[in-house]
């Protein structure tokens, strides 16, 4: 980072960055509890997710209030201002895939009190969970790292899981083609597959936000990023 | 005379003077005009050819910063000392640099080498030097991640507050993202004044090794438990006189001793296991001869089998450097599975060949097999393929650990093959120089 003649504004910028980047972590380990908890069956680690979410909650006013502050004090220019921007949407990301991660562990609650095992707990999910759980991880990284080649190649591996929900989603169809009684339990695998979905989408807008950050572009809505990533 | 000084004087000494003693001549001889020519000539001389040497040094300092190389002037005279003597001091830094270089490469070439992650912070928690295991450990690598906070690379909550209250004697359970399965612990080491140094260790193994010690214990005091429970119930029922009669009591004296046959079994077993884990290889080794050993399993094969199985026997292969005793424990057990796995009708061939140099055992069946995906965990203790059915045949869960054993101390290799519905091939292929050159 470049250096200001204000050895403390440096040091708020880095203590933002930090902190986004703490509630990515706590964020991270949620969405693994939540995919490990579905497939395990796990009551406890279920039950510790959706009562973490209120950390992650607290995180996001926290640094929401932090960025305001910063804005406010220093009128921060250029990069700087670019970085309190992308934090400011990342938080507002993070935050949902927070919800994400507890809806899936509620879900999963849900299933496992129905006590129905008539589909079988897809292997599938896991994969997918791992896609976007790495997504999430690389997303993160190049924000620490502010480098936007791995941010290009998070973008463009959002179809991977794009490819691996639509997988599921077909065979639960065949599930509920064979027998109807599967129909609730389809439905609620296929919110879990969907909230995994959407991750990894949340993955990528950060991904976006760094690539922001770093050059200055705004590659939102435009596949610029994803072209780029496709070509290296 | 040191210093400056002294290089004046030489100066004056071998330029200035020779000039002025050659004008004063030629002053004399052909008057002052060719005096005071030849001085300013000689002066002239004397200005460029000191110039042309500076200049050439000045390239020289310049191409040391630039990326190309310029040739180290060569000069005569005071120039060549002074460069001389630069050149020498220069040649002495190389080396001395190159000296500092591949000390500190081999240094870090040993740091890379140790099997545990470091990463050395500053004050800001800054990483300014970490070794290869860091990077597997905690995904840390060097240059790329020179200056960046080490919080921003390992998230995992908790860690950073760990870090700031940096507290060596309890280590912080690290599971990083990046190797799901893996497990770390981390320990932060103040260096120097403001300085950390943060280890990380694997301890994924130790971790697993202690799993697997409890689940032993459990597996153990589970199948010791079952048939005491039984034992227990029929007691309690004999202290009831007059429930159950001279009938009953037979019978359940009956169930009563084949349970504690069966504790037996496995108390057996686990000495046998423990006894070959003790030792590290066989007490004493002696040509087996096969045939007489194929025989005696086919004896044993047919007791247990009572005429339900098709059993053949084919012994084909010279004499077996071993320990008897095991072998044939080795060998009965792989027998016994088969036999007690196979339904009635099946068949089960026992083979004794020389092939490729090595010496096979195998046991081949047309019995239930085994599914693949069980097939790398067969031989651990109380690995069982499906839990009741075991059990309904008599097993203690512990013959194939101890085949396994034997066969390791034997230097043998056990491979197993088999598909469901269809049979199983265990196979225990022995080195050639356990086989006797005579048949």
């Amino acid at each position: 980072m470049s250096d200001h003649l204000s050895k403390q504004f440096d040091l708020e910028l880095e203590h933002i960055r930090t902190r986004i980047l703490q509630m990515g972590g706590l964020v991270e380990s949620q969405v693994q509890s939540a995919i490990e908890a579905f497939s395990s069956g796990n009551l406890e680690l279920m039950q510790q997710v959706v009562e973490r979410d209120h950390d992650v909650d607290a995180n996001e006013v926290g640094i929401d209030e932090d960025c305001t502050l910063l804005i406010a004090r220093r009128q921060p220019t250029a990069r700087d201002l670019r970085l309190v921007m992308a934090v400011s949407r990342i938080v507002t990301d993070l935050e949902r895939v927070g919800d994400k991660a507890a809806k899936i562990a509620s879900m999963s609650r849900k299933l496992h009190a129905a006590g129905s095992q008539r589909i079988p707990r897809l292997s599938d999910i896991q994969h997918c969970g791992r896609l976007a759980t790495d997504m999430l991880q690389s997303a993160l990284d190049s924000l620490a790292r502010m480098d936007v080649d791995t941010a290009r190649e998070v973008i463009g591996a959002d179809k991977a899981i794009d490819a691996a929900f639509n997988a599921i989603l077909r065979q639960l169809i065949t599930y509920m083609m064979e027998d109807p009684r599967t129909i609730s339990e389809a439905l609620d695998i296929i919110w879990i597959a969907k909230a995994i979905e959407r991750i990894g989408d949340h993955a990528s807008n950060i991904a976006e936000n760094v690539i922001y950050v770093v050059s200055g572009d705004d590659v939102r809505h435009t596949g610029a990023a994803r072209m780029k990533a496709d070509d290296a | 005379m040191t210093g400056p000084w002294a290089w004046f004087a030489k100066f004056l000494l071998r330029s200035v003077l020779p000039i002025g003693g050659l004008a004063l001549l030629a002053g004399f001889s052909h008057g002052p005009a060719w005096g005071w020519a030849i001085a300013a000539l000689g002066w002239l001389l004397l200005v460029f050819m000191h110039r042309r040497q500076w200049a050439a040094l000045a390239a020289w300092l310049d191409s040391v910063e630039s990326t190309e190389r310029c040739q180290f002037p060569q000069a005569g005279g005071v120039w060549g000392e002074v460069l001389g003597k630069l050149a020498q001091r220069q040649n002495d830094q190389a080396r001395r640099l190159e000296e500092v270089e591949t000390r500190l490469g081999s240094f870090t070439g040993a740091m890379d080498a140790v099997p545990d992650g470091l990463v050395i912070l500053d004050a800001g928690h800054r990483i300014q030097w970490s070794n290869r295991a860091a990077g597997a450990h905690l995904g840390i690598r060097l240059p790329r991640d020179d200056g960046v906070i080490i919080e921003h690379l390992v998230r995992t909550p908790g860690f950073a507050e760990y870090l700031a209250n940096a507290d060596s004697s309890s280590p912080f359970v690290l599971q990083v993202p990046a190797a799901r399965t893996r497990v770390y612990t981390i320990r932060v080491v103040p260096l120097g004044d403001a300085n950390k140094l943060v280890v990380s260790l694997d301890v994924t193994d130790a971790r697993r090794v202690e799993s697997m010690r409890s689940t032993f214990v459990a597996n153990v005091s589970h199948e010791l438990r079952t048939p005491l429970t039984v034992v227990s119930g029929f007691l309690e029922y004999f202290n009831d006189e007059g429930a159950v009669d001279a009938e009953q009591r037979k019978q359940f004296a009956r169930l009563m001793s084949d349970q504690t046959a069966r504790m037996l079994t496995l108390v057996d077993d686990l000495l046998t296991l423990s006894r070959l884990e003790a030792e590290d290889a066989p007490a004493s080794e002696e040509d087996v001869d096969m045939a007489d050993l194929l025989a005696q399993l086919r004896a044993e094969g047919q007791s247990l089998s009572d005429g339900r199985h098709r059993l053949e026997v084919i012994c084909q292969g010279p004499a077996l450097h071993g320990n008897r005793k095991e072998l044939h424990s080795a060998f009965g057990n792989l027998v016994s599975n088969a036999i007690r796995y196979t339904p009635a009708g099946g068949e089960i061939r026992i083979e004794w060949a020389a092939s490729d140099g090595c010496g096979v055992f195998s046991v081949c069946d047309s019995g239930v097999g085994v599914a693949a995906e069980h097939l790398p965990r067969l031989t651990e203790r109380f690995y069982r393929v499906d839990r009741g059915r075991s059990r309904g045949t008599g097993g203690t869960g512990l013959g194939l650990a101890i085949v396994k054993h034997i066969l390791l101390r034997h230097q043998a290799n056990l491979s197993i093959e088999s598909e469901v519905g269809a049979g199983s091939t265990f196979r225990a292929a022995f080195p050639d120089w356990r086989l006797s050159p005579g048949k």
